[in-house]
């Protein structure tokens, strides 16, 4: 095994498992799209929370995405070669997080001009929503990736890992809804950016070496 | 190339809760040999590779590899093994072709494909290992035995799920790979059919 070969398994594994990614990318859309529905249709309510919506729907697929990340190398052993292989478990985990990041963040950008329209969100600001996203699903991704770890051998472990992540969480949210509403209100949002920039890499920096030491501890 | 293995495990306790696994253990591996781990169910004979592996804690002893203290530089011990679970950590979306690419990438695809043919799965190269049987899906680990170049082979239960013919194909292997050298750590609840192992007795405490 080395990391290419480690890659490539993962994103061939991530294709002939469409159905999760499309499952959580549904999910996006069906979230968004019960706002309208369910709340008020009007631009005037919209349009100042699209940024909130959005992103509320992004955390929870990203959470039902990464939720079962490691269950299936659990149950197959994977883990285990993993350790054995005497490659670095944190890069074998960026890798994983990575091919995961790519799977569900690309078709969500792409839909995302399309409901953002039905929210009402005005073109000037989608650049900041997608900005936003870019820069803040990396930590949300990683973060989502140690509770995976620290769970995958409980058998019940979905809830304990929504109650440890999601805390975690909402720094990433209330700094990205902040930027849009500042860019909504024409205000600049370098700094709210950077600050979601920064917690992205403090994220990449900490989280794989964290979910490394996790699923050492997982498999005995 | 000549293998070399030198595994020196010197008083070893293991503990599991609080059960001993083992106590005071005391053995070796080296070129050449073959060591089988016996004991019950539960004795803990896949705790002991996993504690070789560096995965459980030692409550005491020491386990050497080469004349250096693994607990201290395990790289060595790393890269000169080739670790088999009971989950020989097989994906099943994967085709046993795709399986073997990643955990053999150096490997040509003229080799995985014969690799595949050693243990019978010329056929089922390109169907995921999803469909395969029980046996088929550890002929799929155990192929990677042919690939390989790793002096020390640590087998959790290899023949299980095989059937007759191919148990006796993998002891064949492990017998070329004994006489290149090599040494090869197991653990079977079978009787070996054609090789004679050093036997590593577990017995619960
Ligand atoms: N994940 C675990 N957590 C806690 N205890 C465990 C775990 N796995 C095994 N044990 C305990 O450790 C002991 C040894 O288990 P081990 O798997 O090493 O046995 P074994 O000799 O390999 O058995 P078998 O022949 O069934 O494979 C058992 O008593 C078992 O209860
Ligand atoms: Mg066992």
């Amino acid at each position: 095994m080395n990391y290419t070969s480690f890659f490539k398994a993962e994103w061939l594994s991530l294709l002939r498992r469409k159905q999760d990614t499309l499952n959580a990318l549904l999910f996006f859309v069906m979230v968004i799209t019960l706002f309208p529905l369910g709340v008020d249709p009007s631009s005037e309510f919209l349009a100042p929370a699209a940024g909130g919506i959005i992103w509320c729907a992004t955390a929870l697929s990203v959470l039902m995405a990464v939720e079962g990340l490691f269950k299936e190398d659990f149950n197959d052993g994977s883990l285990e070669q993993w350790l054995a292989s005497g490659l670095s478990v944190s890069v074998l985990v960026l890798l994983k997080v990575l091919a995961q990041w790519l799977m569900v963040m690309v078709p969500l950008l792409l839909a995302l001009p399309v409901l953002a329209q039905m929210l009402f969100l005005p073109w000037s600001s989608l650049l900041t929503v997608m900005g936003s996203l870019l820069l803040g699903t990396p930590a949300l991704f990683l973060i989502g990736a140690i509770g995976a770890a620290l769970t995958v051998s409980l058998r019940r472990g979905a809830v304990l890992m929504l109650l440890l992540i999601l805390p975690l969480y909402i720094p990433v949210i209330i700094f990205a809804t902040g930027a849009i509403r500042a860019a909504q209100l024409q205000m600049s949002v370098s700094g709210q950016l950077a600050i979601l920039a920064a917690m992205s890499i403090v994220a990449l920096a900490l989280a794989p070496v964290m979910t490394a030491i996790s699923i050492k501890a997982s498999v005995n | 190339m000549q293998k070399s293995v030198n595994l020196q495990v010197n008083q070893l306790y293991l503990e599991r809760g609080d059960r001993d696994l083992c106590q005071d253990l005391t053995f070796s591996v080296t070129s050449g040999e073959l060591v089988r781990v016996a004991g019950e169910n539960g004795a803990g004979k896949s705790s002991l590779m996993k504690a070789l592996l560096g995965w459980l804690p030692i409550e005491s002893g020491q386990i050497e590899y080469k004349g250096e203290d693994v607990t201290v530089h395990r790289d060595v011990l790393l890269a000169d093994q080739l670790y088999l679970g009971h989950t020989p950590g097989i994906k099943t979306v994967l085709t046993p072709l795709e399986n073997l690419r990643l955990y053999c990438p150096e490997a040509s695809l003229q080799a995985l494909e014969q690799a595949l043919e050693h243990v019978q799965l010329g056929p089922y190269a390109d169907i995921p290992a999803a469909q395969l049987s029980a046996g088929q899906k550890r002929r799929v680990a155990l192929a990677r035995l042919w690939l390989t170049d790793k002096p020390l082979w640590l087998l959790d239960e290899p023949f299980t799920a095989l059937d007759h013919a191919g148990v006796l194909a993998l002891e064949a292997h492990i017998k070329t790979h004994l006489d290149s050298g090599g040494a090869v750590m197991l653990t079977t609840h079978q009787t070996l059919l054609t090789l004679s192992a050093k036997t590593v007795e577990l017995a619960a405490a």
